[in-house]
């Protein structure tokens, strides 16, 4: 997507439409709601005649999405925008350039087809986006894009505003910092085993619509397969060569079908640095473009799971206070799906403007943290042990083997995680088998509160919780698990100072 | 934390300073809390009656009665706690509350990080003067801190100064 320069004449035009077509999109976007069960009821259901409830339905839909094309306005003023929009219910926004957070344009493929973009934007905090824009011209959209980047930069440092210009990036360059090539992309996907949800996903639905749907088959297929097996008579080591042959294979599948995915999604993936605004594009078919000023960033999380490992790349992602709930597609939170170690950690240096990334020291956890976090193992050994022998008698006891394996993982974990304070960050790091890092500066820090269990007080531990704006349910969160009691009261005090010290900046 | 019985300040001229004290709650909210707490003795006792009707226990009303006692008098118990092992204070910093004996809690909210302030009453609450402040913060898990059973009047100053403060530090902030 090119970015045109006609964002300055746009300023202070009347009143504006979407693109002529929007309704049809509008249109497009309900139907989609309802396609699945449609579909899904048309193929699997058992054929009630109300098919033509559903086209009437659709007509309706359509009368609606036209009107809302003519109830819809907006107008682009100094520094705000103004939409007017409703069917019934008139309403007038009036959206400051200053409070917008994200831009997120999206294009389909039938969006590109028709070169228009749907145009999101997001302010801190609730549930909705400030505005949607369903669709403008590609042009327009991208002039908007640009006025709010322009906007977010020349706005007076009074209130919440005031960037800090880091690097030595001057204010209109663009500047490439990542790029993904096809073979990381393929790395994308197998580490990411979206196929596996995809395919849950789907059995979910099916045995939602019809449960005999999956049971006759499976039944079928297994009674059949009984008879085979009892006519051949395999030896052990057949059965046992045919099972891994066949998880084998199941796994292959999965992975072909997760870097398929990951092709459609980050194909020609890129992280683009302007001035102080970072911007992500991505996708094959459907294209999208979000952006966000790197001063709105709240946190951030690097992780290593086991698949990284193997393929040495680690993802940096990170936290935005913008309402992103509802479509995790376009949220800005992937700065860098995949990255070598040593590209990742440069990457974070230059976004975050320092180099205490990564931090040179990393204090312990609590000396007998290692025992603490072998507890939740514990009852998980006891509590498969006490069903293995009571299905299987003794032998089943043997379920207590986990009990040192488990104990040895959390001893591993305890001894690699850590915190680290280093000129404005503060940083945990967790994990041992699959490890992530998770840090935030200082002035993004809100509330600070210490947690002690009545097993943390005969233990002598405390847990310090470091709240930040926008924490993903996903992201881990930003708490210094079991430390020394004393440690974790001097560290509450000390952070709560220096957070007072700085203004919020968001 | 220690167990002694705090002094109830009437009104309190919220002192901003770094050595200004531990504040524990006023006399009536040990009431409200303890009564709050004992309230519980009126589902256990209609569960236990039910209970007792379905299996057709030997006496009814009996176990009904203990049942009503036991739940009232641990709630009860549990009510008188909290009002014990409650504390604040305010400083330089901002809001800290210590809260809970069993699962405690120690938090600070940093005073220029305060979104917006609620003062609630419920119907007890203002029966006993009291009320609860909702400090609200732009965080996620603790984005809104619950400080229940403050006297009215040093909900309201606490209120006016975080508020105050969080404008003055708002406006002073490039």
């Amino acid at each position: 997507m090119s970015e045109p320069d006609a964002a300055t004449a746009s300023i202070a035009l009347p009143e504006q439409r979407l693109h002529p077509l929007s309704w049809l999109f509008v249109l497009v976007q309900q139907l989609k709601q309802f396609l699945i069960p449609i579909v899904v009821l048309l193929v699997f259901g058992r054929g009630d005649r109300n098919e033509l409830w559903g086209l009437l339905a659709v007509g309706v839909l359509a009368l609606f999405s036209v009107w809302q094309y003519y109830t819809y306005r907006y107008r682009i003023e100094a520094d705000s925008l103004v939409v007017r929009s409703g069917l019934l219910e008139r309403s007038l926004r009036q959206i400051p350039f200053s409070r917008i957070h994200n831009v997120a344009l999206h294009q389909s493929l039938l969006h590109r087809l028709f070169g228009v973009a749907e145009v999101r934007l997001e302010s801190a905090g609730g549930t909705r986006p400030e505005a949607e824009m369903r669709v403008l011209r590609l042009a327009d959209a991208t002039a908007l894009e640009a006025l709010v980047r322009r906007h977010a930069r020349s706005a007076p440092a009074s209130t919440d505003a005031g960037d800090a210009p880091h690097d030595g990036v001057s204010q209109d360059d663009t500047n490439e910092l990542l790029h993904l090539p096809l073979g990381e992309v393929v790395r994308v996907g197998m580490i990411s085993n979206r196929g596996m949800l995809v395919v849950g996903a789907f059995f979910a639905t099916l045995t939602q619509v019809n449960p005999n749907l999956m049971g006759e088959p499976v039944e079928r297929f297994a009674r059949s397969l009984v008879a085979w097996l009892d006519l051949h008579r395999f030896g052990v080591a057949q059965y046992v060569l045919a099972i891994v042959g066949f998880v084998i294979a199941g796994v292959a599948l999965l992975q072909l079908l997760s870097i398929a995915l990951a092709v459609l999604q980050y194909t020609g993936f890129r992280l683009i640095e302007t001035g102080p605004r970072l911007t992500i594009e991505r996708g094959l078919l459907t294209r999208i473009r979000t952006s966000a000023s790197r001063r709105r960033i709240q946190a951030w999380t690097l992780r290593e799971g086991l698949l990284h490992r193997l393929l040495r790349r680690r993802s940096v992602l990170v936290d935005t206070a913008a309402a992103q709930h509802q479509s995790e597609q376009r949220a800005f939170r992937e700065l860098a799906p995949v990255a070598t170690p040593a590209r990742a950690d440069a990457l974070l240096r230059h976004v975050l403007g320092t180099t205490d990334w990564p931090p040179v020291t990393w204090h312990p956890l609590h000396p007998r943290a290692g025992w603490r976090l072998a507890i939740p193992g514990v009852f998980v050994a006891l509590g498969l042990a006490g069903v293995l022998a009571f299905n299987f008698g003794a032998w089943g006891w043997l379920g207590l083997a986990w009990l040192p394996w488990s104990g040895w993982l959390a001893h591993r974990n305890a001894a690699r995680s850590g915190y680290a304070l280093q000129g404005e960050l503060v940083a945990v790091r967790e994990g041992w088998w699959s490890r992530h890092w998770r840090f935030a500066e200082l002035d993004k820090l809100q509330v600070l509160r210490i947690r002690r269990s009545p097993l943390d007080r005969r233990t002598g531990m405390a847990t310090l919780w470091l709240d930040t704006s926008g924490a993903g349910t996903f992201a881990p969160p930003l708490r210094i698990r079991f430390l020394p009691v004393h440690e974790a009261q001097a560290l509450h005090a000390r952070l709560a100072t220096e957070v007072a010290r700085r203004p919020l900046r968001w | 934390m220690d167990p002694t019985e705090p002094a109830s300040p009437a009104t309190l001229d919220v002192p901003v300073d770094a050595a200004a004290t531990w504040q524990g709650l006023p006399v009536a909210a040990r009431t409200l809390f303890t009564l709050s707490g004992a309230a519980l003795a009126i589902p256990a006792a209609l569960a236990a009656r039910v209970f007792a009707g379905v299996f057709d226990l030997a006496w009814p009303w009996a176990t009904t009665a203990i049942a009503a006692i036991l739940a009232g008098g641990w709630a009860a118990w549990l009510g008188h706690r909290r009002y014990r092992y409650t504390r604040w204070r305010l400083d330089a910093d901002g809001f800290s509350l210590r809260k809970g004996r069993l699962w405690q809690s120690d938090i600070r909210v940093p005073v220029n990080r305060v979104q917006h302030l609620d003062l609630r009453r419920g119907p007890l609450e203002r029966r006993y003067g009291l009320a609860t402040l909702v400090i609200h913060t732009a965080g996620t898990r603790d984005s809104a801190v619950n400080v229940g059973g403050l006297a009215d009047a040093d909900a309201e100053a606490l209120r006016d100064l975080l508020a105050r403060q969080a404008e003055h530090d708002r406006l002073h902030a490039s």
